[in-house]
């Protein structure tokens, strides 16, 4: 189904295709928030923002063709406002052990796949401007280029060739034989 | 665009989500925004945040000021940074009503004055909204929800 369709299945009081806009969307949201490099809590507090926001003006979006966009934008402009504003947040366990979302912490966390923690090791290691592209280039369902650029603040032909330089920073980090089909050998 | 850089984009958002998915508490949460939805309210959309104003100082020192807007009401709201980070708001035309701030977990009320001006005396955590609850005569307005 089109999201335009399960978006008008939701003006309409479905709550199942609010459940599936949420599952296909949710990522999305995700690698927006976390592009913004905000703590544990503030990310949580700006997704569950967006959320609220989307069930309140899911009537309204003037392209529900541009979903995607539209969670992509309001994202944004919620994350800037956590950075700028001095929010109250949702208190957090202390002890919660995703709380700690650095970058350099994240290849810690997974998988006994080698190939896989050879490229979230390298990516560790790239500045925040290079994660934060790549984080909405990783998007799924993918952004359009014009709504990474409005996101990132940023021209929209700087899009293509930073994304060329960003990911030969990240092949340089990798271990040598690293293939991306064939993964480590 | 070559194809050996998106099979590396392909493997990398792989990885993105295997180290780092989407918690399932923020997907319980999102899912339970639904039912927030409110259906016979009016909405007043948010139409400034000096938080999210690109342009001038920064404003650390001073408080964040944050202007909704429905069909025939404004509601301006300005949260005072201290110890306590208190709420003072105004409804533009001037009324007296219920006001209500609700959080995720708990609502709180006041009335507005005579002059339409409101205090709550701590910003709740989370998203929160402001509603201008309506008398039979007129509808319940509620203001996007926001981190205040």
């Amino acid at each position: 189904m089109e999201a335009h369709e399960l978006l008008s299945r939701v003006v309409a009081g479905d709550e199942r295709a609010w459940n599936e806009l949420v599952g296909r969307f949710a990522g999305l949201v995700w690698s927006v928030a976390r592009s913004f490099r905000l703590s544990s809590a503030a990310t949580d507090d700006v997704v569950q923002t967006v959320w609220l926001r989307l069930a309140e003006h899911c009537g309204r979006i003037r392209e529900p063709d541009r979903l995607a966009s539209w969670l992509a934008t309001t994202t944004r402009n919620e994350s800037l406002r956590v950075i700028r504003g001095n929010v109250r947040l949702t208190p957090q366990d202390a002890f919660d052990e995703t709380s700690d979302l650095t970058a350099s912490s994240i290849e810690d966390r997974v998988t006994d796949d080698d190939t896989l923690r050879a490229v979230l090791k390298a990516f560790a290691q790239l500045s925040a401007d290079d994660q934060a592209l790549l984080r909405l280039l990783c998007a799924v369902p993918p952004l359009d280029y014009e709504t990474i650029a409005e996101t990132l603040g940023r021209p929209i032909g700087s899009i293509g060739p930073t994304r060329a330089r960003c990911l030969e920073r990240l092949r340089r980090l990798l271990p040598s034989g690293y293939d991306p089909k064939e993964g480590l050998r | 665009m070559t194809r050996p850089d998106d099979d590396l984009i392909a493997v990398l958002t792989t990885a993105l989500r295997t180290a780092d998915p989407v918690p399932a508490r923020v997907l319980h949460a999102a899912r339970g925004a639904y039912t927030w939805r409110t259906i016979d309210a009016e909405l007043a959309e948010l139409v400034f945040d000096s938080a999210s104003e690109l342009t001038g100082v920064r404003s650390e020192d001073q408080a964040r000021q944050v202007t909704f807007q429905a069909p025939g009401i404004e509601i301006e709201v300005m949260v005072v940074d201290g110890s306590t980070r208190r709420i003072v708001g105004q409804l533009v035309p001037a009324q007296e009503s219920t006001i209500e701030l609700t959080g995720a977990d708990r609502a709180v009320a006041t009335t507005s004055d005579d002059l339409g001006r409101f205090t709550f005396d701590e910003v709740l955590p989370g998203p929160v909204r402001i509603s201008v609850v309506g008398d039979g005569n007129t509808p319940t307005v509620h203001t996007d929800w926001v981190l205040l």
